[in-house]
């Protein structure tokens, strides 16, 4: 093992030193080559006295060798590319333009028809504590809802990563005094493997309303409005009783079929709707934890999930592709 | 929860609407139905039955809603008298967290292969058919929500219901060994563990060469049942059911349900006295209801009706007692929706918004500055990117990284103290994809752990290959002298810079492609008699080229008359491209 860390120290020196990027593939082919150092090392584990820590050894040094490389590729391309000769700008293209991200549009879409309805925006921590992320949403500690949401904990089970922007209301509940109306898309975590349609990241759009009279009828009208903002006058929504701990009433809402109308489809799975989100008049438990007053206060509380509604719009069939380098705009468009 | 369709018609004969209407109503009154398909003739529907309606979790709960739903008649099944004997069933409890438990014993057990129906009942519900017994409890969990079980009394003379103080092992029926631990609800002969709460065991299975059997249908309490489940691993039917609120007062009327079953197609006796451990009877406790509150929430008028008490609340004065059956039903608020849900939420108009006088502004300053740098980037040529605040790796000094504990993707433990990080992978997978020359930028948060606070940032990162360029636009979009340059990258932190009292964004649509395979780059000579108008070329050739797979084309180089074209091609493989180019510039 010794020799392992002898042969580190070696070689991060080499790349250190490496000033161009001949001398660093250089490195690279005498380090990581078929016929380089670690190739050598690898093939004579099985002689080492425990050669499975000593393989994890190695692997572990690999990895670390291939990312300083990696970054040190950077900074030599762009000591390369300030050299005249090499440099190999284009003498005429169309203007490059800039681009936001999908999320980033749908979320200022969203943003706009809030504003307009007088909501401002709000924001709070990723890194989030079991008090905000369940218990001040009414899910205390053992409740059967918190299965719904899968944690990644930071420290269990005090800290975590937010599950739900929900967290963000649980804040802005305690911190701002009522009547106040905001929206706050953020992104959200859960513990799910990684796959095309699935991901551990995700994004959602919440928003509450708390003034002395709220009512359903104010919360339907308002993502109607939202709807048709978004989608046209000739969009269909459903609203339906839905369980979420945090309101009661609570209430679920589809939209028809983008692929369908409504006949059902694969993408419906035959139901002829989508499931858009969740909302419904802020549970008195709720108000009561963050100090208002349920008597006086009353308000409505939305989510929606952004990534499928995005995915949707902008023809993205994997949902890896949101966060991720392959991900990509065309420079001459908009 | 999946139903079968002719199966809750016998629950409610008086049913007269199709199974698709059904559905879509099931879906209106709160209980989504995600799946609806034919198998073997029947129409099956899979109910998304939410955490707060374990009654739901059998027909019988979702009959009861359907028939205050459609005001029809709930038909109970066919329930025998049972004549119990006098002998006492060997079952002693001693954990308190059996909240109520119902058990008997029962001889001359003629086990067999299930009948047909039976066989196919509980395959349309998922469940592997074991013999006639056993697949009779499973059919009365199915029907009434609540699990039974029954023991093999010939192998296990008597049964204890404890908290696990001194067992190591349990080997469940399919013969997994589960490793116990400390209060795990168990249920013992007092040498050895015959079952879980919610899992049976191998060493008190029921055959087909079973002749005396002890049966018991039992309701604990769920935070016990969960945290076994959890701990040990181990998810069943039953477990889904008894890790909630179940009703006690149900056990009675499943329980004969499940002894008048067994006695017609078993053709046993029942040899044993009725054993009712029910130690704390908590009855439904009345709420006081307001009858205007619903049409308040609304917004609309409501009606008065009988719902709360086509629902079984005993209603007196503005008291209302829900049924046991409710645990959901605790606040007035509960009431509420109860009444609004079968009134019907999709009877609410939905042409009137919430007032949007706007009321006093209390976005956080950051998000305004956020959105401007968004807008400033764009306008220097900039692509947005978003990137996994996750990494593989901790910076220096690596005490100061947070990391998660239990992720699935613990190849990427640590959360990024730098925007550099997330913006270095971005780069090497455009580089995969032969994408260059990108200008692009992130702004997310950044993490780290200082004096055992965790600290979130804000933070601006940008790549440019061209450093010069980058340090420009950088100190062109903030006016800060604490712009991190490293190579081709730059890291500003925003939450102390001075940030904008309020900021509209523009609305911008632009497209975005999801990359499936790498750009293919290739030049063309083409010579001219004149200088050319560059533009004029870059229209025409573009012109001439499928754009679902033209991604750029620029002039390289211009020597005398003769101009280098350089065309990026994506969404197709190279020969593809090079046949395209090789068209496009008359290359033959």
């Amino acid at each position: 093992m010794d020799n392992l860390s002898k042969i580190q120290s070696e070689s991060k020196t080499k790349i250190k030193t490496a000033t161009t990027s001949a001398e660093l593939e250089k490195v690279h082919i005498e380090l990581l080559g078929r016929h380089g150092l670690l190739h050598k090392l690898f093939s004579d584990i099985k002689n080492q006295p425990d050669p499975k820590a000593y393989g994890q050894q190695l692997n572990r040094l690999k990895n670390e060798i291939e990312e300083l490389i990696n970054k040190k590729s950077l900074s030599v391309e762009t000591h390369d590319r300030a050299s005249p000769q090499k440099n190999n700008k284009t003498v005429f293209s169309l203007p490059k333009l800039g681009h936001l991200h999908p999320i980033t549009i749908t979320e200022r879409q969203l943003n706009e028809l809030f504003r307009k309805l007088g909501f401002s925006l709000y924001d709070g921590p990723e890194i989030e504590t079991d008090e905000y992320c369940f218990q001040r949403l009414n899910v205390p500690i053992d409740h059967p809802s918190r299965e719904m949401q899968d944690s990644i904990y930071i420290h269990e089970p005090e800290h975590l990563l937010r599950t739900q922007t929900s967290s963000i209301e649980a804040r802005l509940l305690t911190q701002e005094k009522p009547p106040f109306k905001a929206a706050f898309p953020g992104r959200t975590y859960r513990n799910e493997k990684v796959t095309k349609s699935n991901h551990f990241i995700f994004h959602q759009y919440q928003g509450v309303a708390v003034d002395k009279n709220i009512t359903l009828k104010d919360a339907i009208g308002t993502f109607n409005t939202l709807f048709k903002g978004l989608y046209g006058n000739d969009v269909h929504a459903r609203y339906r009783c839905k369980y979420y701990p945090e309101v009661e009433p609570g209430m679920g809402f589809d939209l028809e079929c983008f692929s369908c109308h409504g006949a059902g489809c694969s993408i419906c799975k035959g139901a002829g709707w989508i499931e858009m989100g969740g909302a419904g008049i802020i549970h008195p438990k709720v108000l009561t934890m963050a100090g208002i007053d349920p008597k006086i206060w009353r308000g409505f509380a939305f989510a929606l999930g952004l990534d499928r509604w995005v995915m949707a719009k902008f023809n993205i069939k994997d949902i890896r592709t949101l966060l991720g380098g392959n991900l990509a705009y065309k420079p001459n468009e908009p | 929860m999946k139903i079968i369709y002719s199966h809750l018609k016998t629950w409610l004969p008086d049913l007269a609407i199709d199974a698709k209407k059904l559905r879509d109503d099931l879906t209106l009154i709160g209980h989504f139905s995600s799946g609806y398909e034919e198998i073997d003739s029947e129409i099956i529907l899979d109910l998304e039955i939410r955490q707060n309606r374990a009654d739901c979790l059998g027909y019988y709960g979702i009959a009861r809603d359907l028939a205050v739903f459609y005001k029809i008649n709930l038909v109970l099944p066919q329930i025998n008298t049972i004549n119990y004997s006098n002998t006492p069933v060997p079952i002693t409890i001693s954990s308190p967290d059996v909240h109520r438990i119902q058990a008997t014993s029962i001889s001359n057990i003629k086990n067999s292969l299930p009948p047909d129906w039976l066989i196919r009942f509980l395959k349309l519900h998922d469940i592997n058919s074991i013999n006639t017994l056993v697949d009779l409890t499973n059919f009365i969990m199915l029907e009434w929500g609540i699990p039974c079980h029954a023991f093999d009394t010939n192998k296990s003379t008597k049964l204890i219901w404890e908290n696990n103080q001194r067992y190591s092992e349990f080997i469940s029926l399919d013969g997994t060994k589960i490793k116990l631990q400390p209060q795990n609800l168990v249920i013992s002969d007092g040498k050895e563990v015959l079952s879980l709460s919610f899992i049976g065991g191998q060493n008190s299975g029921i055959n087909l060469d079973t002749t005396d059997s002890i049966l018991e249908m039992a309701v604990y309490n769920r935070s016990r049942v969960r945290n076994d489940s959890r701990s040990l691993k181990t998810i069943t039917e039953a477990s889904i059911r008894l890790d909630k609120e179940l009703d006690t007062e149900t056990i009675p009327l499943a329980f004969s349900h499940l002894i008048s079953l067994i006695l017609k197609h078993c053709h046993a006796i029942v040899s044993g006295k009725l054993l009712d451990v029910y130690p704390v009877k908590i009855p439904p406790l009345p709420i006081a209801f307001d009858s205007q509150k619903p049409s308040l929430y609304a917004g609309i008028d409501i009606p008065q009706n009988d719902t709360l008490k086509r629902l079984g609340c005993t209603i007196k004065n503005n008291l209302i007692t829900p049924p046991s059956l409710r645990k959901d039903l605790t606040i007035e608020e509960d009431l509420i929706e109860e009444i609004l849900r079968f009134y019907g939420y999709n009877k609410i108009p939905t042409d009137q918004p919430v007032d949007p006088t706007p009321l006093p502004d209390i976005t956080p300053p950051i998000l305004y500055l956020i959105e401007k740098l968004k807008d400033d980037l764009v306008a220097l040529g900039y692509d947005e990117v978003r990137s996994w605040p996750l990494v593989r790796h901790c910076e220096e000094p690596c005490d100061a990284a947070i990391s998660t504990q239990n992720s699935i993707n613990s190849d990427y433990p640590y959360l990024r103290q730098s925007i550099i990080q997330s913006l270095q992978n971005q780069y090497f997978q455009y580089e995969k994809y032969k994408l260059i020359n990108q200008k692009f930028y992130e702004i997310g948060k950044i993490f780290s752990l200082e004096n055992g606070q965790y600290i979130e940032k804000y933070a601006l990162g940008m790549y440019n290959s061209d450093s010069e360029e980058l340090s420009r636009d950088a100190r062109s979009c903030v006016s800060t002298d604490k712009i991190k340059l490293d190579g081709s990258f730059a890291q500003i932190i925003l939450d102390d810079l001075p940030k904008p009292d309020k900021y509209i964004p523009q609305i911008i649509n632009n497209t975005a492609i999801e990359l499936t395979s790498q750009i293919i780059t290739l030049d063309a000579n083409v010579s001219y008699d004149s200088p050319q108008d560059s533009t004029k070329l870059i229209e025409k050739y573009t012109s001439l080229i499928d754009p679902s797979i033209l991604w750029s084309i620029e002039i390289a180089d211009i020597y005398q008359n003769r101009y280098t074209f350089r065309v990026s091609y994506y969404n197709c493989d190279a020969l593809t491209a090079k046949k395209v180019h090789l068209n496009t510039f008359n290359l033959n």
